[in-house]
């Protein structure tokens, strides 16, 4: 097929904080020193710019304030600096205040912000040096000369459910870049490719990660102070399952609540979308949502493996930053300003390397050196074991957390044992022993009102998802009689559970038995399925340019 | 030929709506935003007929600021260059206001065609177009399907209702609304989007003079207010209570 | 004085006239009816047995074939000779097409795709939809007299509009059309044959969801459909499994339709489905789930297994 290619200099995969971070850092690097103007360009899947940002969140403005100084005056939608800060450990029906703020949750300094808003913001500065932000464009493939990164391939557009060619067909365009930099987030597709492919996990952990779920909700202006944030552990998690809820709130009574749990978790019957129903029953967040309005939905992985799970972020041609790499602080639930510095740091990389005619991974190993010598080594280091132990059961785990703040994080082995998340599940009949059940009615049922809590469709309603509907199932399931026969009796189909947008359901075969059924179009992104399927037959693939879900303000 | 396209930035469709407060429209400042549907077909048309018989084609939008961001997309697809009518009022302002501002913008240009979408997603009047054709003195024809251009003027397949059809020539200067799904949208290229930074728009001054033909006096969400009514009984005497409900209660059925 | 003016194509009456006379009659005071055409007398006196205060027939060759430019000039001369406070139409795409250029010559406001009329401190209050039926607006019309309004289709219920005692009086008026000032040329309509049903233009809707277990069971469905004389159409997960074409999917991925009657089988009621048909004037659910969500939005419900109650519907209607 005759493909059109485009040249550039550095090319950024995926228009996250990291990516935004990296193509600024590129032109600031650019004005300050001169000569050659770099040809720089940005892929992101995306229609617009921030429209697949799911995040709490909480800013450390530490990268930012490097980034751009007067962020304030440029105007960064970073509306309500936090003031007053909540741990609770939740009961089923009460709170348990923590006596005092474990450390690592204290906020003071930071901000409140919508992601979403934020990288939108971003994405106008990006656009204002003149570098080419294409959204909407998905990269598919990773280009090879050899082991040499040498570029991206967008995907095809127009394309029918069949795999035939539409009228409208669009072949994708083949980006040659000196060096590449991907910022695809969480398990993003080309990273996850290329990590394979160069084996840059040799000698790591395997990453860990944990799944959000997250609603935007509109309620009484006076009901909560802009800036308090609340940070929740205990149920409706049980001693085993590594997560907990938050609350943060913002300006005009706008609550961003969600709930994040490990996916390590061992219940094969575990429910993320239901456990955060239960969350929000709890009377402690009821009280605060009651009467309001939900506005939006979503849902995304975050990696909480921390910095024994890092791949080697470099290679010929190749540099990974932000949760692409697994750059983020489980403790504190932060990876923004990670993702920002080694963004930048990237960026930094990236200037020199061209500059000085090199792009080889030896030269292109500095950026393992800046991120050691950097904040991101300083503040992920001492945290190491956190989320790995969890994996033993929360009292330990917290206990943990505690002990490596006054250690350093020395703690048993170092580094602590793990297996990657999907590895724990239980099978149904090891966690529930033999008592028959039902693996098609949930274990902890909620009875949806449609005011508090939700079924997943409606939610999904409200995450604004939207594909082409005459396209390829962009998941990929390279088995699906495992579905029906193994996997329905060994683990009671958990696809069926975690994933948050009820894109795999079961449904009867006609013959009495089930079979898979894959509503592709109702995907959120949040890329649970690829991480945590039990046979990882499962494969996320970017859909046509654009799809995917429209998280204003989130 | 020499072709303009008005087009309209509106809220996604995706975007939960919420009503500002003095309930007199949309509280759209965080809202997402999007180019109207029908427009982007009418984009696409002119594009077509660009190709076919050459020349221009022009974007056309009245709005506030941010809607540089359609105009840069249309730019993208194809468009050769554009005229911002910019004004903040003009987002919730009503079809004849609208179509005063697009004509005195567009005036001086003596196009050839002039295409609008049938309608926008927001306000739904269906008007503005019909109204511009009017304010520039052109014959129009509305709910195209199909357009055949030639040098003597326009043949064009009008939508009537049920299924029924009818083709109509016109003289150019002329207007058309187009009907959405006359053809199928392309895709935005990396080529088109850089091609794009390098266009034209310019920016001129909302210059219409026309007084408001409408006030909305309050928006507001539409009352469920159903009440179901639950008929009870064995599956035979409820398709029978049914039957007859919908015949003498409702009288959808004969 | 509300004018209304009534709409035919090839000597019939466009059945949403009617709409537009009862939402006349509606909004208050007297009401006449102007028809445009040639040769149309048996309409105008069906036209006449509206409570009306006359029907007014504006007769003229140049009227014979609808043409946007012939419309508003005859129009225009009408409206100036009658002074109506209001003119009416029904928002058929016909009216669409002349309308806006009628109001601009006139230099009057013009509401269009009004579902319902409310006076307000002496002024008529008109209910438009927006943002594609999401939302309500109230809107007034500014500028002097007469306001020109359209009347949304399936708004008003056409044998809602009150016939007189005895008919209308039927008067004639000249309108001189310049033909040669009509610069749009219509060929003769036609009728295409659309591989695409356009479900929208249904009457009655019987759609089916995954209640409906197996293909084999279509038949059940089409034939409760005939017996209604519906159109079939389906929930996405039927469309996915290619039980029905694409094109019969309602719902915000599919089409959207609003009938008179909307006849829901196994249909749970998810909200995707919900947007794509909660504008039907009435809506049936039968589910044997007596939660499901459907029901909320239904104006009748059976909770039951579609299998026994789909084939006493049958019956029952074929009776
Ligand atoms: C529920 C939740 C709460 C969180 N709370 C906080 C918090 O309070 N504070 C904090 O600091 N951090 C928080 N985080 C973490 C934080 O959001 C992430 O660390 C941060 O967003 C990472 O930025 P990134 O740019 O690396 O990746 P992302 O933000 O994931 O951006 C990646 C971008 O790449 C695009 N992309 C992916 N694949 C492709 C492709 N193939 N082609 C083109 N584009 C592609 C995506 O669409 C996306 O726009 C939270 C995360 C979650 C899930
Ligand atoms: C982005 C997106 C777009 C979508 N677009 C659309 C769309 O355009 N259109 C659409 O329809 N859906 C759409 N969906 C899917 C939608 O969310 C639902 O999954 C779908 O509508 C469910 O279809 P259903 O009601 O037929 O099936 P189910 O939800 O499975 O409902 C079946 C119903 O049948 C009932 N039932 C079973 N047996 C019987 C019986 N014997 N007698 C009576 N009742 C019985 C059950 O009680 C149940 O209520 C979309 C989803 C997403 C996320
Ligand atoms: S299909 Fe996979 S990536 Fe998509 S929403 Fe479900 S779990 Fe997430």
């Amino acid at each position: 097929m005759d493909r059109e290619t485009l040249e550039v200099d550095v090319l950024i995969v995926g228009g996250g904080p990291a990516g935004m971070s990296a193509a600024l850092r590129l032109a600031q690097l650019q004005k300050a020193q001169g000569g050659e103007p770099l040809a720089i360009a940005v892929l992101e899947k995306a229609r617009e710019a921030g429209a697949h940002m799911l995040s709490g969140a909480m800013l450390d403005p530490s990268a930012l304030r490097e980034l751009i100084p007067d962020f304030k005056e440029k105007g960064a939608p970073v509306a309500s600096e936090v003031h007053h800060e909540h741990v609770y450990f939740l009961t089923k029906n009460s709170k348990v205040p923590f006596p005092i703020t474990p450390p690592p949750l204290q906020n003071h300094g930071n901000y409140v912000i919508s992601l979403n808003r934020f990288v939108k913001w971003m994405s106008g500065l990006v656009e204002a040096e003149g570098i080419d932000l294409f959204a909407g464009f998905p990269a598919s493939e990773v280009l090879y000369d050899g082991d040499r990164v040498v570029g991206v391939r967008t995907r095809d557009q127009g394309i029918d459910k069949h795999g035939a060619k539409k009228s409208t067909f669009e072949a994708g365009v083949e980006i040659r870049a000196k060096v590449t930099i991907l910022c695809d987030g969480v398990r993003g597709n080309l990273t996850k490719a290329v990590v394979r492919r160069l084996a840059l996990d040799e000698g790591r952990q395997p990453q860990l990660y944990a799944i959000g779920l997250k609603e935007l909700w509109e309620v009484p202006k006076d009901r909560i102070k802009a800036g308090t944030v609340v940070h929740t552990l205990g149920y409706p998690l049980k001693r085993e399952e590594f997560g907990g809820g938050f609350l943060y709130a913002m300006p005009d009574g706008v609550v961003s609540v969600g709930f994040v749990t490990g996916l390590d978790y061992r219940d094969p019957m575990f429910d993320p979308h239901l456990t955060f129903q239960h969350f929000k029953q709890h009377p402690a967040i009821a009280a605060i949502l009651q009467g309001g309005q939900m506005v939006r939905y979503g849902a995304k992985a975050l990696p909480e493996g921390g910095w024994h799970t890092i791949p080697r972020v470099y290679a010929d041609g190749l540099l990974i930053a932000g949760d692409a790499g697994g750059f983020v602080n489980s403790m504190r639930l932060k990876g923004i300003h990670l993702a920002m510095r080694t963004g930048m740091l990237a960026a930094e990389t990236a200037y020199e390397a061209i500059r000085a005619r090199d792009t080889s991974a030896a030269r292109l190993w500095k950026y393992e050196e800046r991120i050691d010598a950097s904040e991101v080594r300083r503040e992920l280091y001492p945290v190491r074991n956190v989320h790995q132990s969890f994996g033993y059961g929360l009292v330990p785990g917290l206990m943990y957390s505690g002990l490596s703040l006054v250690t350093g994080g020395w703690w048993l082995k170092d580094p602590m044992p793990a297996h990657a998340g999907f590895d724990r599940m239980a099978e149904i009949a090891e966690y529930y022993g033999e008592h028959k059940l039902d693996v098609d009615a949930p274990v902890r049922p909620v009875k949806v009102d449609r005011q508090l809590t939700f079924d997943k469709l409606t939610n999904v309603h409200h995450s604004g998802t939207r594909h082409t509907e005459d396209q390829p199932s962009h998941l990929i399931v390279y088995d699906t009689n495992i579905c029906s026969t193994r996997c329905r009796v060994e683990y009671g189909n958990p696809c069926t559970r975690f994933c948050p947008a009820n894109v795999y359901e079961m449904v009867d075969a006609g013959d009495g038995t089930k079979r898979l059924q894959i509503n592709a179009s109702n995907c959120v992104h949040c890329k649970t399925c690829d991480i945590m399927d039990p046979y990882q037959v499962i494969d996320w693939v970017p859909p046509e340019g654009g799809g995917g879900p429209q998280y204003d303000g989130m | 030929m020499k072709i303009a396209v008005c087009i309209k930035q509106v809220v996604t469709r995706e975007w939960q709506l919420r009503v500002n407060e003095p309930k007199t429209w949309i509280r759209d400042q965080d809202a997402s935003f999007e180019l109207n549907e029908p427009d982007a077909y009418a984009l696409e048309e002119a594009l077509r007929q660009k190709e076919k018989h050459g020349g221009e084609v022009v974007v056309v939008s009245a709005g506030p600021a941010r809607a540089t961001q359609v105009l840069r997309e249309a730019l993208a697809r194809g468009a050769d260059r554009a005229i911002h009518v910019e004004s903040d009022t003009l987002a919730a302002a009503d079809a004849l206001v609208i179509a005063d501002a697009l004509a005195c913008a567009i005036r001086e240009e003596k196009f050839d065609l002039v295409l609008t979408g049938l309608q926008s997603d927001d306000q739904g009047f269906g008007q503005v177009g019909v109204v511009l054709a009017e304010k520039l003195g052109m014959p129009s024809a509305s709910i195209i399907m199909e357009v055949q251009a030639s040098e003597s003027g326009l043949r064009v397949k009008r939508e009537l209702e049920a299924g029924w059809f009818q083709w109509i020539s016109l003289p150019l200067p002329a207007l058309l609304t187009i009907q959405s799904g006359i053809n199928q949208l392309r895709y935005a290229t990396l080529k088109g989007i850089m091609a794009a930074k390098k266009k034209e728009i310019r920016k001129v001054t909302a210059s219409g003079s026309a007084a408001p033909a409408q006030k909305i006096l309050r928006v507001y969400f539409p009352e469920k207010g159903k009440k179901t009514q639950m008929i009870p009984g064995s599956a035979t005497e409820a398709a029978k209570a049914l039957v007859q409900k919908l015949r003498d209660e409702a009288r959808v059925i004969a | 004085m509300i004018l209304v003016i009534a709409e035919q194509r090839e000597g019939k009456l466009n059945r949403a006239s009617w709409e537009a006379m009862a939402a006349a009659q509606q909004a208050g005071g007297p009401v006449k009816v102007a028809l445009l055409g040639s040769g149309d007398e048996p309409l105008a006196a069906e036209l006449a047995a509206a409570e009306a205060a006359e029907v007014i027939v504006v007769d003229a060759a140049a009227l014979g074939e609808y043409t946007a430019d012939g419309q508003v000039a005859a129009l225009a001369i009408l409206i100036e000779q009658e002074q109506p406070g209001h003119v009416f139409f029904a928002h058929t795409y016909q009216t669409r097409d002349f309308a806006p250029v009628l109001a601009t010559r006139l230099g009057r406001s013009l509401i269009t795709d009004v579902t319902a009329i409310r006076q307000e401190s002496g002024a008529m209050v008109f209910v438009r939809p927006v943002f594609q039926g999401k939302l309500n607006a109230d809107v007034t019309a500014e500028g002097p007299a007469p306001h020109l309004v359209t009347i949304q289709i399936g708004a008003y219920r056409g044998d809602a509009a009150v016939r007189g005692a005895s008919p209308a009086a039927i008067r004639k008026v000249e309108i001189a059309v310049d033909a040669a000032a009509v610069r749009q040329k219509p060929e003769a309509p036609f009728k295409e044959a659309k591989q695409a049903v356009d479900l929208s233009q249904a009457e009655r809707i019987v759609a089916i969801g995954r209640g409906i277990k197996g293909q084999e069971h279509l038949k059940l469905a089409e034939d409760l459909a005939k017996a209604m004389g519906a159109e079939i159409a389906a929930s996405r997960p039927i469309c996915d499994s290619g039980w029905l074409p694409m094109d019969r999917q309602i719902g915000s991925s599919g089409q959207t339709v609003a009938p008179k009657l909307y006849v829901a089988l196994g249909i749970s009621g998810a909200i995707q489905h919900l947007v794509g048909m909660k504008g039907s004037k009435t809506i049936v659910a039968i589910n044997k789930d007596p939660e499901a969500p459907i029901f909320e939005i239904a104006d009748f419900g059976i909770a039951g297994d579609l299998f026994e109650v789909v084939p006493a519907m049958i019956a029952e209607l074929n009776k």
